[in-house]
């Protein structure tokens, strides 16, 4: 229902404002999204933009995971670790990932992953993830990755532990059969909430000079043009996206954790 | 020596506002080869303490314990606990679970799960092996709880009131399962327990301890024959001897006339 309201409201005001480079019609981006595979202001089509920005945001979310996950592991079991990285911690946590995009250009500057492999000119989709990017994409995945892992492993409930040790387990096999299976819920939740903030970042890191393809590069080149059915229609596919990606985690954690939803 | 020797063994705890909690206080037993030894007590007199110290959960603040000459110092694969919480791993199937203890001794998929589904055959779930924790009952959980642990195989098996969460006739079944298994596999067993009725029934000894601090009051030898009738004169006899000692402790408790 609610839709339907802010569609036909969005007709209306397109209609009365008679000016697509302010609020273009409706009929004007659904022409945009049914044709995924047109050019769009000779920067390729949307699904090429849309490949681009996936294609960053799995890598680096990729890199926070194999580094968050055992991290976590590590920290939320031993009090050691968990005094070595608690600090810097509490410090890093507040800084917002997009406010990282400024100096990771500074420091990145516009290298590629094609580049540090030394290869100079590439029509490959590596030639478009820059380092900078997947440097902001990895701090905004790991956080919740790493946060929530560390409260998976705090929360494996004492008894399951004890019951392991009694039965012969050492110390790897507890982590690899008892700690981890037992932390996998809430791995799996920090891993949907790392990938949304990943997805968010990359639009905004997009839209910064020096970017050269992707969504929000997209984006922001059709608002300098005025191109306002291209703008929304790209935001209707970050948010379809968005969703996607979300599920896309939410069905593998529920197939591997019915447990947990069973437990009273 | 004794199969099981407790020496002396205190336990203190540091409570809440930093003061010392005593436990258990010079606690000594022993038990041998063999032996269903009961424990009974009031709820808080460190019966469960006292498990954890002899499954090397936990060690004595004082004192000795020593399984077989050997002084229990940690964890050993040789003794092993049922707790009263369902504590099976509720990602893995029953066949999963019971197969624990093997898979942590590397031995192999076939092998483990031919010898878990003679367990689980053992304590009434034949059929069950594929299911989960979530979808049996708590009777059946417990049962999957020693079925885990006798396939451990150890020498000496603790229980703490494995079957105090569950309704009476589900107990009672249990128990005369227990028994039946402790009688083939010959295994030494404690059990602790706060109701009379279940340590008449299932020990060949009961120790008695009382609380604050804990400490053993007395023992009983239980040599009716088995199986136990709960309705016979004897066993009623001995219930009641033991209940009237029980409320002893509990009143010279009540009146603050404690004897240390």
């Amino acid at each position: 229902m609610l839709p339907l309201i802010i569609i036909g409201a969005w007709e209306y005001f397109a209609v009365r404002a008679d000016n697509p480079a302010l609020l273009p019609r409706v009929e004007a981006v659904i022409n945009r999204l049914v044709h995924p595979f047109a050019d769009l202001l000779d920067t390729g089509s949307y699904v090429r933009h849309v490949i681009v920005s996936a294609s960053r945001v799995v890598l680096g979310f990729i890199l926070a995971a194999l580094i968050g996950i055992p991290l976590g592991l590590l920290v939320g079991r031993y009090l050691l670790f968990h005094r070595l990285f608690s600090p810097i911690i509490e410090i890093l946590r507040p800084l917002c990932p997009i406010a990282w995009i400024p100096f990771a250009m500074a420091i990145f500057k516009t290298y590629t992953i094609a580049e540090v492999f030394g290869v100079r000119y590439t029509t490959t989709i590596f030639g478009h993830i820059q380092l900078g990017m997947l440097f902001v994409i990895f701090y905004g995945g790991f956080f919740p990755i790493f946060l929530n892992t560390i409260h998976g492993v705090k929360s494996v409930k004492n008894i399951f532990i004890e019951s392991a040790l009694l039965l012969g387990a050492e110390q790897h096999k507890l982590f690899r059969k008892v700690i981890f299976p037992a932390s996998l819920p809430a791995i799996l939740t920090g891993l949907r909430v790392g990938l949304g903030i990943s997805w968010m970042v990359i639009i905004a890191a997009e839209m910064l000079p020096g970017s050269d393809a992707g969504i929000g590069y997209l984006i922001m080149f059709s608002y300098q043009l005025a191109e306002m059915d291209i703008l929304i229609a790209s935001m209707i596919l970050i948010g379809a996206v968005g969703a996607l990606l979300s599920y896309g985690v939410k069905f593998m954690s529920d197939r591997t954790s019915v447990w947990q939803a069973k437990e009273r | 020596m004794s199969f099981l020797a407790v020496n002396r063994v205190k336990k203190v705890y540091w409570g809440e506002r930093k003061e010392e909690v005593i436990a258990l206080a010079d606690l000594s037993f022993a038990c041998e080869q063999g032996e269903f030894l009961c424990i009974v007590g009031p709820t808080g007199c460190g019966k469960t303490t006292l498990l954890r110290l002899i499954a090397g959960l936990e060690r004595p603040t004082s004192g000795e314990i020593h399984i077989q000459d050997k002084i229990v110092d940690g964890l050993n694969l040789d003794t092993t606990l049922v707790f009263q919480q369902y504590s099976l791993l509720p990602w893995r199937n029953v066949i999963d679970n019971v197969a624990f203890s093997m898979e942590m001794k590397n031995i192999n998929k076939k092998e483990r799960y031919a010898e878990a589904s003679q367990f689980i055959s053992l304590v009434g779930l034949r059929g069950f092996e594929q299911a989960f924790p979530y979808e049996l009952s708590g009777g059946m959980q417990q049962r999957v709880a020693i079925a885990r642990a006798l396939a451990h195989n150890p020498k000496l098996l603790l229980l703490d009131e494995p079957f105090g969460a569950l309704d009476e006739r589900t107990r009672h079944r249990l128990q005369e399962e227990l028994l039946t298994i402790w009688q083939q596999q010959t295994k030494t067993i404690v059990f602790v327990t706060h109701t009379i009725d279940e340590a008449v029934f299932l020990a060949s000894r009961i120790l008695v301890m009382r609380d604050r601090p804990g400490r053993i009051e007395t023992e009983y030898k239980i040599s009716l024959p088995r199986p136990r009738k709960r309705r016979s004169k004897e066993f009623l006899d001995v219930h009641i001897k033991i209940r009237e000692d029980l409320e002893k402790i509990l009143t010279t408790d009540d009146k603050g006339g404690d004897a240390l």
